[in-house]
């Protein structure tokens, strides 16, 4: 049996987890049964929206312990959950929360854990190496557990179930005495510096844009994308861009879900910084550019003239 | 405070990557090896803290014999002393063997605080800060921004980063674990004196008991591109209605 | 902030093939004779020893028999036995084996090695005599001390850390470390920054010819196992310089299917649209290089200049509190283009002179001369002084220099005029309206281009990212345009602005301004330390510094 554990943030569900789901179902291809874990409090909804996939059930820890994320309060209501259900693996979206618990528990419950998957492969998975640059099989032995990357499945390659699973609210207590954090309410901040490896996609400028004015085509393409913006080196050396928008060896190794290369040539430098990338497509206007090498879509072209029709069709 | 920071050493960044005759890693015979850059940020943070509130820093390290280079640095920046869990097989080990060593040799020193990297720039597994807070027993916290020490022995307060520029603030006790964000703070040079005195630092050796690995790497290998270019033409209204398409049927980008 | 101080016995600036010699006969000198240990420091820019170290290379190993006897047997890296020697008359299509090998490009009892691991190797042996190698620590400035009534070498300062790009100290700002020594030797390398300041602070080049360079641009190639066995050693001529220019290619195998190739141009060319970088990748198109390499992988990219004016090029080689050795002095012997066990005899002999002279407590200019006579009675003498024409006969075309250096196999290198007098290189560019008259080219262009396929051929941009270079970005240009003015209005109109063609790694760009004029851009991360612009800039206005130290190429196996 293959556990997904969900996550979810103020009633609302992370798509990340259709997606594990996703990949526990075609893990198990029919022979092994997937069963999803809700944890938190008031996490009915969210449940009877999991149950909408075709899993054996859906399993809700409900408890005032947990109605605040932390990591000794998951660890601890994951660990009963596992001894009781005793799941071959345990699944779960790589994300910021599950960095910070899931080693605990695997730990905790003995089991190795691979993090950071794109694939599952026979006897094991496939993950990113040298930040994207290389990628490797990992076999694991026994009962395990593994953590996907996001965008690596599909949400919607879910197959729905033929009528709603089961929930059911386990009969696991938390012991607030043993949670040892103390968290405070989240609150949001203007970054002062951007994590670019986080950002799922990403659209990119280099020397093509000619000057600093033109950059916002490209942050209207970004929006409308729902994009960070990024650039080559000359860029950011012009000082158009800050330091830590530069994609490339001497600035940020990124692997997003998709990035837009416009006017960039494509100098090994910057390769280097985005190769990673799942999905590229590159602009430029010169047909021998280095950037088509390794573009998924290439354009040919003007960028001032392809970029506005490209936010014009976003918006369709 | 007596705090103790994990550092690794991988290969440098320019280092060129080629796969090695068996595919289970890299080629890296006499290649070049540097400090892991997230484990630099993680020393930094360590030896702030000292200079704030006085105590140590030992500087832990799981290796092979040729990680001494890395050790040695972090003594010149100022380290106190070092411990090196000297072993071939963690050069490239999994997490939790990694882990297991590491604590081994924290496990006895008393220390208030342990600081981590969050991953390695080689294997990036991440996971390594947090398997070792559980087999020390201590309460962890990740991708931290900020520490502050609390008074007497109330323990830290420290900022956690989150998603989508949130961040949240987290109490708990010490002794703590902790995985320190990349680029919170400017990384100081090692000084001449400091090369120097580094030389006559303390780096005891312990020699691990190495767990079997319950996880390998099979294959390793350069992604292949899947699909070949597909350059899109017509006029900019064609082919960028031809791009949109496929980025959301086709490439699911969207 | 206080800057720090060190006291030691003897420094040594630069850690290369002379810097390490001059260490390591210090530790055995100071085995040999005992008494109270002197207290050596070796300074080296790198980030660790022999990243910044580029040659061919093909060792003499003479002197390393005299400096650690039984070197095979202590790990000497060195490569493979020369098996084979040939040289190549080459045209753009065909090429003409010459059937009998000149006695200078003869290496029998020669070794293809790595010099860069070569390096390596000897900063092992002297970390384990306990020297300190500070690497990472650039020295900038010489340090004077006028006290005693005699001006003398008191040591160096290295560059401070820590600088923003626009001057400003970072919050981690480290000031630069005074380094006080009885005696400074300095070895640090093809126009070294810290030998050229003390040349003319001192005036030690004063009744010498002036140096000559040339560029040497290298690159190492994985080939497809056995397609060729180590120790093969190809010298070509001809194409694709011109009858004008200066220099030729090299090609040697070395173990593990590595190949080493690159090709050597004088700085002393006359056409101003010459391009050393786009001659390098013609001479891999020619069908001799292009057959080797069908299949292969790059695997790194370099350049460095080299010192080629010889006997008479040589500064005084003393002052009090200084010496000077290795390629900094110009210890090469450009006719058989080995200059590794110059520079390495050079440093033994300048680690002796040191070694009694603080044992004595006299580090004036009368006892450093000591030095100076242990060279001219040695055999670096013995092998520059016959072949000290040799360079300077080049410059009047390669047939004459061919037809002089064949004669001077027979005449010991006498001439009717002797020295051959010379001008410094960077004079003989000639100006585009000489050269080109009406058929003017545009300086962003290249004359006789070659296509970048990026197989066989590459641009200097990727050359940049396989040399392995990186600067931390965030610090003051470390080109110093003492006149950028000159750029886009004297230089472009009277040369074509020669630097963004002599530069192998992108340095130099002439960019819009944005109002309809060019200026120039100086990419001072992509510099890989060659040392070429400081050489050849027609109006001799820029100065290389070196930028923070730890930054700069990683020639692993160069």
């Amino acid at each position: 049996m293959i556990l997904v554990v969900a996550e979810h943030r103020d009633g609302k569900l992370n798509r990340a987890s259709l997606e594990t789901i996703a990949a526990a179902q075609q893990a198990g291809s029919g022979a092994a049964p997937v069963k999803v874990a809700v944890l938190g409090t008031s996490v009915d909804a969210v449940a009877r929206e999991l149950a909408a996939a075709g899993v054996a059930e859906v399993v809700t820890i409900d408890d005032a312990a947990l109605q605040d994320y932390t990591a000794d309060g998951f660890v601890l209501a994951l660990e009963a959950l596992i001894g009781a259900e005793a799941p071959e693996r345990v699944f779960l979206p790589h994300t910021y929360q599950t960095r910070d618990f899931a080693p605990a528990l695997a730990a905790r419950v003995n089991r190795p854990l691979v993090t950071d998957c794109v694939a599952v492969k026979a006897g094991g998975y496939v993950r990113p190496m040298f930040q994207g640059k290389l990628q490797a099989d990992i076999a694991v032995d026994g009962p395990h557990m593994a953590t996907f990357q996001i965008g690596a499945y599909r949400a919607d390659a879910v197959t729905p179930g033929a009528s709603p699973a089961p929930v059911r609210r386990a009969e696991i207590r938390v012991d607030p005495a043993r949670i040892r954090q103390k968290p405070e309410p989240p609150f949001k901040e203007a970054k002062q510096a951007v994590d670019l490896s986080q950002a799922e996609r990403i659209v990119s400028v280099g020397r093509g844009i000619k000057s600093q004015e033109h950059l916002q085509l490209a942050q209207q393409l970004a929006q409308a994308m729902g994009a960070e913006i990024a650039a080559s080196r000359p860029i950011c050396d012009a000082g158009w861009l800050p330091m830590d928008r530069q994609i490339g060896s001497s600035g940020q190794t990124v692997a997003p879900k998709l990035y837009v290369a416009l006017g960039i040539s494509g100098a090994i430098q910057h390769l280097v910084g985005m190769k990673g990338a799942r999905t590229i497509v590159a602009i430029n206007k010169d047909p021998e550019a280095p950037i088509f090498e390794i573009a998924d879509y290439g354009i040919v072209g003007d960028l001032f003239e392809i970029v506005p029709a490209m936010i014009a069709e976003l918006g369709k | 405070m007596k705090i103790a920071v994990c550092i690794k050493q991988v290969v440098t960044r320019e280092w060129q990557l080629r796969v090695n005759d068996q595919k289970t890693w890299i080629r890296d015979q006499d290649a070049s090896f540097e400090l892991n850059e997230p484990d630099a940020y993680a020393l930094e943070e360590a030896l702030r803290l000292k200079e704030k509130h006085g105590g140590e820093v030992v500087v832990c390290c799981a290796g092979p014999a040729r990680a001494t280079q890395v050790i040695r640095e972090a003594l010149a920046r100022g380290a106190d002393r070092a411990i090196h869990v000297e072993s071939d097989a963690l050069a490239a080990a999994d997490a939790n063997a990694v882990a297991d060593a590491l604590a081994g040799a924290i496990r006895d020193e008393s220390v208030d605080l342990v600081l981590t990297g969050l991953q390695s720039d080689d294997q990036g597994f991440g996971q390594v800060g947090v398997v070792l807070a559980e087999k020390l027993g201590m309460p962890h916290a990740t991708i931290i921004m900020e520490v502050q020490k609390l008074d007497g022995a109330a323990g830290l307060r420290v900022k956690r980063e989150l998603e989508g520029g949130w961040f949240q603030w987290v109490a708990l006790p010490a002794p703590a674990l902790l995985t320190i964000q990349s680029g919170i703070n400017q990384l100081r040079y090692a000084t001449l004196k400091g090369i120097m005195a580094a030389k006559k630092k303390e780096i005891r050796k312990v020699a691990p008991a190495v767990a079997p690995a319950a996880q390998r790497i099979t294959a390793m290998y350069f992604p292949e591109k899947g699909k070949k270019t597909q350059m899109l033409s017509g006029t900019p209204a064609d082919a960028a209605k031809q791009l949109v398409a496929r980025l959301r049927e086709e490439a699911r980008a969207l | 902030m206080e800057r720090e101080t060190l006291e030691v016995d003897v420094l040594i600036v630069g850690g290369g093939p002379a810097g390490m010699s001059a260490a390591l006969r210090l530790a055995q000198l100071q085995k040999e004779k005992g008494g109270e240990p002197l207290a050596i420091a070796v300074l080296e820019k790198a980030r660790e020893a022999g990243a910044h170290t580029l040659s061919g290379a093909l060792l003499d190993p003479s002197t390393l028999a005299d400096l650690v006897p039984g070197y095979k047997d202590k790990g000497a890296p060195l490569g493979a036995p020369v098996q084979h020697d040939d040289v190549y008359l080459l045209t753009r299509t065909a090429k003409v084996r010459l059937p009998i090998t000149p006695p200078f490009f003869r290496n029998h009892g020669n070794y293809v090695i790595s010099l860069s691991r070569f390096v390596k190797w000897l900063a092992g042996l002297v970390e384990a005599e306990g020297i300190d190698i500070f690497t990472g620590f650039a020295a900038t400035e010489v340090l004077f001390d006028d006290s005693g009534g005699e001006t003398r070498v008191a040591g160096v300062r290295t560059g401070d850390r820590g600088v923003d790009r626009h001057g400003q100290r970072k919050s981690t700002f480290e000031p630069g470390v005074d380094i006080r020594a009885k005696v400074t030797i300095f070895c640090d390398g093809v126009r070294g920054n810290l030998t050229k300041s003390l040349v003319r602070q001192l005036g030690l080049d004063e009744g010498r010819s002036p140096q000559l360079y040339a560029i040497g641009i290298k690159e190492l190639w994985e080939l497809p196992a056995g397609r060729i066995q180590a120790g093969r050693v190809m010298h070509t001529m001809g194409y694709p310089l011109k009858n004008e220019e200066f220099g030729g290619g090299f090609i040697y195998s070395l173990p593990d299917n590595l190949l080493s190739l690159g090709i050597v141009t004088g700085l002393d060319y006359r056409d101003p649209m010459f391009d050393p970088h786009v001659a390098f990748q013609h001479l891999k198109r020619h069908p001799l290089v292009a057959s080797l390499l069908e299949g292969a992988t790059l695997v790194r990219y370099g350049a460095k200049a080299l010192p080629e004016g010889g006997w008479y090029t040589i500064p005084k080689l003393y002052a009090a509190g200084a010496l000077i050795a290795g390629d900094a002095a110009g210890f090469m012997n450009s006719e058989r283009l080995k200059g590794i066990h110059l520079a390495m005899r050079s440093g033994m002999l300048a680690a002796e002179t040191c070694f009694d002279a603080v044992r004595r407590g006299d580090t004036s200019e009368r006892v450093l001369k000591a030095y100076d006579d242990m060279v001219q009675a040695s055999a670096i003498r013995k092998e520059l002084y016959r072949v000290r024409n040799v360079h300077q006969a080049f410059g009047y075309g390669s047939f004459v220099g061919a037809l002089f250096t064949g004669l001077s196999l027979f005449t010991g290198g006498w001439w009717f005029r002797d020295p051959l007098p010379t001008h410094g290189g960077w004079t003989r560019i000639r100006k585009l309206a000489d050269y080109y008259k009406d058929a003017r080219p545009d300086p962003e262009s290249t004359v006789n281009p070659v296509r970048i396929d990026r197989q066989l051929t590459f641009d200097r941009l990727t050359g940049v990212h396989y040399s392995g270079t990186r600067h931390p970005e965030d610090q003051p240009s470390h080109l110093i345009v003492h006149d950028a003015s000159v750029c886009a209005t004297r230089c472009r109109e009277e040369y074509g602005n020669p630097c963004i063609r002599f530069c192998p790694a992108n340095v130099y760009e002439m960019v819009d301004d944005g109002a309809g004029r060019k200026k120039l851009q100086i990419n001072a991360s992509n510099c890989v330390h060659c040392k070429t612009c400081d050489i050849m800039d027609p109006y001799q206005i820029i100065d290389w510094v070196p930028p923070e130290g730890g930054g700069g190429p990683h020639y692993e196996g160069m």
